[in-house]
């Protein structure tokens, strides 16, 4: 019977998008999957890499080496360049067309037509300098390449300033409006001579721009922070993986949450914040049974819960359904769709509440659920070892954790499709963009999609469920095809989600952007490590710039997987200590002003323990 | 830490031609802390403060010069870029763009040109960039009445003529609203409530 459904449910899809008769081959159908995945993959293309500590030297002297070598131009100006313009090279190759060196470089503050020996006078007399008022020596006077010229020990003091303010990355020349950049050799010698630790940390500091004033890397999220930074080449409005584990969107830093969009997701988290601090229904982690009303915990990922007293009922309206066509009658009645009730409501507030909590309930049910079923991971690895070990022709069991991945990402994908579901046809973001007939057709579309994936994610969770290292031969390959095929009708359907989202309902909107990350069939890829593409040209790269001796240890570092701890230190002094690893934490939470709530309004409790 | 010798230096080269430039500095309150000092500054001619006298509170941060200097207004003066409240200011010299190379009397010269050249789009207080840019001639004659109020030393408090003038038997909200109207002149303002 239930088997009946899968299939009714597969073939009536693809007769849906698609254009083929009934007796379409299989091979046609795979031809369109290839054809649909690949023009998927032209639209959102992105690729992820980890760069690590060890690894960010290196990063940056590849954009280095490129800007030096086309302008011809020192490391430290090439830097203030690639600073300026958040090192975007392509950026600066373009602009260098519109612009022309001269104006490109004067913005940036680089000074490469030399101004020295203008101001200062020839003779061996002692200066005044401008800032202490003091006659010093000559010998004790530094002149930057702008002309501009003051003691030592006044320069000392203007960059030990500007390091303490954060402003490393740029120390403008002392002289009032002079858009000159210091050279970073000259910061470099002075400062150490007096604070060999401030100099250190502004090596960090110019290192760590890298990451900091550049669009297409981010420090990993992680808390205690791993160290680690991704840089994304393509869409930027993609979810990555770090090194560490944690996945997380790359543009918003908070969990992986398509298919909504950072705004939808920035917003429901605040509200689900907000709303579980005024009404406390959301820790109610138990329902009352429809027959005697005792309450009943949920303790299964499936959303068809058993009272003791026999009654079987419906997790996510609390309404009673038989025992013996549970799931087709959870697939079959209509839970899952909400009818704004106008009659009953007239109050507005009240409404809204309501209408919030419908999408909550069933988002935190399948959070939940996800919950429930992650720890169904260790459960199930004991089935298979026992299965593995029995007498049995079948040997192989990777189709049991292949469906529970699955099981996994589709749980998402149906959880944060609610909160999207909230926003899309809610009044708060799209109010004037869709027609009261529009939005109604729209909703009834997409809740379709969301109902048809929802019943499927039932039925594979209760198939993976069962107690399949006690089955006969016969009865582990029929819940094995089961599982397969809602493996594929689950993906399917994940995928004529994101399809329905960017092309139905966001792409027709005029007024607002917003961008998903991409749905993947294989879950998010693990960003690769970054310095193995390095390596590639590095041979040339170490044989033109020989002094460079840090990239050289950091290549043979990388290249063997060793950690060589004392050189590693070398290449990011301080960076390694503990004082230094909590500095750039701190900065990465402070340094875009509003940050400072960035963890905290992305991670309220409720959500913090999605996993 | 705060470089004593330049400070020093600098009081003596401000007020040799305070005569000259309009602009002072004296140690705050006769004391002898070099770090807390008062400047003065006289209203620029052709502006609604001419004829007033500002002070200046300045304290001197530790950092100094490598830092700016925090400057406020003691003297209450109606100006977009200060805040009619409490004197507060906003000039990019005395934030971002301080450098070491600029003086307390070049910071106190450039308070001046704020005062003839006010910018609005920046504003400090709201309100008064507002009216500057809305009704200009309110802005006028209001920055001209608190220049005689409050800027001029020999002018008789606000609180005392309003007070002069109530006892007399107007109401209070009447008296302030015609001083106002006529820039504090208390016997303009006389004469426009017998007559009205
Ligand atoms: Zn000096
Ligand atoms: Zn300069
Ligand atoms: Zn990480
Ligand atoms: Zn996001
Ligand atoms: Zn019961
Ligand atoms: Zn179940
Ligand atoms: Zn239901």
């Amino acid at each position: 019977m239930a088997d009946d459904d899968d299939f009714q449910s597969s073939s009536d899809l693809e007769g849906a998008d698609c254009y083929f008769s009934d007796q379409d081959d299989v091979l046609e159908e795979t031809v369109l999957q290839v054809l649909e995945d690949g023009r998927e993959e032209d639209c959102h293309w992105s690729v992820s890499s980890v760069i690590t500590k060890e690894s960010l030297l290196a990063a940056q002297k590849e954009d280095l080496r490129k800007v030096m070598d086309l302008l011809a131009l020192r490391e430290q100006h090439a830097r203030t360049l690639l600073i300026h313009y958040r090192w975007d090279v392509e950026r600066i190759f373009e602009l260098l067309e519109q612009k022309g060196k001269e104006r490109l470089f004067s913005e940036a503050g680089v000074t490469t037509i030399q101004h020295k020996g203008l101001d200062l006078p020839d003779s061996s007399d002692p200066v005044e300098c401008n800032v202490c008022f003091e006659n010093v020596s000559r010998s004790t006077v530094t002149e930057m390449d702008c002309g501009h010229y003051y003691c030592n020990d006044c320069w000392t003091e203007h960059f030990i300033v500007k390091i303490n303010e954060g402003q490393s990355r740029r120390i403008r020349c002392i002289a009032p409006k002079c858009n000159a950049v210091c050279d970073e050799a000259v910061v470099r010698n002075l400062v150490s001579a007096r604070h060999p630790d401030i100099a250190d940390r502004f090596d960090r500091f110019l290192l760590e721009s890298y990451i900091e004033d550049n669009n297409k890397v981010k420090w990993c999220p992680s808390a205690p922070h791993c160290g680690n930074a991704i840089r994304v080449e393509g869409d930027i409005y993609c979810e990555v993986e770090c090194a560490c584990g944690l996945q997380f969107c790359f543009s918003c830093l908070s969990q992986a949450h398509s298919p909504c969009s950072c705004l939808m997701w920035e917003l429901w988290t605040k509200k689900c914040h907000d709303e579980s601090e005024t009404v406390n229904w959301i820790t109610v982690n138990t329902k009352p049974c429809p027959k005697c009303h005792k309450p009943v915990e949920k303790n299964g990922g499936c959303n068809l819960v058993a009272c003791i007293c026999g009654q079987a009922f419906c997790w996510l309206c609390g309404g009673a359904t038989g025992r013996d066509h549970t799931w087709s009658s959870i697939s079959g009645h209509s839970c899952g769709r909400f009818k704004e009730d106008q009659e009953k409501r007239t109050e507005r507030a009240r409404r809204d509440l309501y209408r919030y909590m419908h999408y909550h309930n069933r988002y935190k049910a399948h959070t939940d659920s996800l919950k429930q079923e992650s720890n169904l991971k260790e459960t199930i690895q004991g089935k298979i070892s026992i299965s593995e070990n029995k007498e049995s022709k079948i040997k192989d069991y990777a189709w049991v954790t292949n469906g529970l991945n699955r099981l996994f990402r589709s749980r998402r994908v149906l959880s944060y499709s609610y909160p999207f579901a909230f926003y899309m046809f809610g009044d708060e973001l799209f109010k004037d963009e869709m027609t009261t007939e529009e939005r109604e057709l729209k909703q009834n579309l997409f809740e379709d999609q969301q109902q048809q994936l929802e019943s499927n994610v039932e039925k594979l969770s209760m198939f993976l469920e069962k107690d399949f290292q006690d089955f006969s031969d016969d009865e582990v390959m029929d819940t094995m095809s089961h599982v397969i095929n809602l493996s594929n009708v689950v993906d399917r359907l994940c995928k004529q989600m994101y399809q329905c989202i960017e092309n139905d309902l966001l792409y027709p909107l005029q007024r607002a952007t917003h961008n998903i990350a991409p749905y993947k069939s294989k879950g998010l890829e693990r960003a690769s490590e970054l310095s193995l593409c390095w390596d590639s040209d590095q041979s040339m790269s170490v044989k033109t710039y020989p002094e460079d001796s840090y990239a050289q240890q950091n290549l043979t570092a990388n290249g063997s997987g060793a950690t060589l701890p004392g050189r590693h230190s070398v290449i990011l002094h301080g960076s390694s200590s503990d004082e230094s690893g909590c500095s750039s934490r701190k900065r990465a939470r402070t340094d875009g002003l509003g940050g400072a709530a960035r963890f905290d309004l992305n991670m309220p409790a409720e959500v913090v323990d999605k996993n | 830490m705060l470089d004593v010798s330049r400070v020093q230096k600098e009081l003596m080269e401000c007020n040799r031609d305070k005569a000259i430039s309009g602009v002072s500095i004296v140690l705050h309150d006769g004391g002898s802390d070099l770090s807390h000092l008062s400047g003065t500054i006289t209203g620029p001619v052709g502006t609604p403060y001419e004829g007033g006298t500002f002070q200046i509170d300045i304290s001197l941060p530790s950092g100094y010069p490598f830092e700016p200097p925090k400057m406020q207004f003691i003297t209450k003066v109606w100006h977009p870029n200060i805040s009619s409240q409490n004197g507060a200011i906003c000039l990019d010299i005395l934030k971002d763009q301080w450098s070491p190379a600029l003086t307390l009397k070049t910071a106190l010269l450039s308070l001046q040109a704020l005062l003839s050249a006010p910018e609005p789009d920046d504003p400090q207080d709201a309100v008064v960039a507002q009216q500057y840019l809305r009704e200009y001639p309110t802005f006028v004659a209001t920055a001209r009445y608190w220049t005689e109020v409050f800027a001029k030393r020999t002018s008789v408090g606000i609180e005392e003529k309003v007070q002069k003038l109530v006892e007399m038997g107007f109401s209070e909200d009447l008296v302030k609203n015609t001083l106002e109207s006529v820039n504090g002149d208390e016997n303009m303002a006389l004469e426009k409530l017998c007559s009205g």
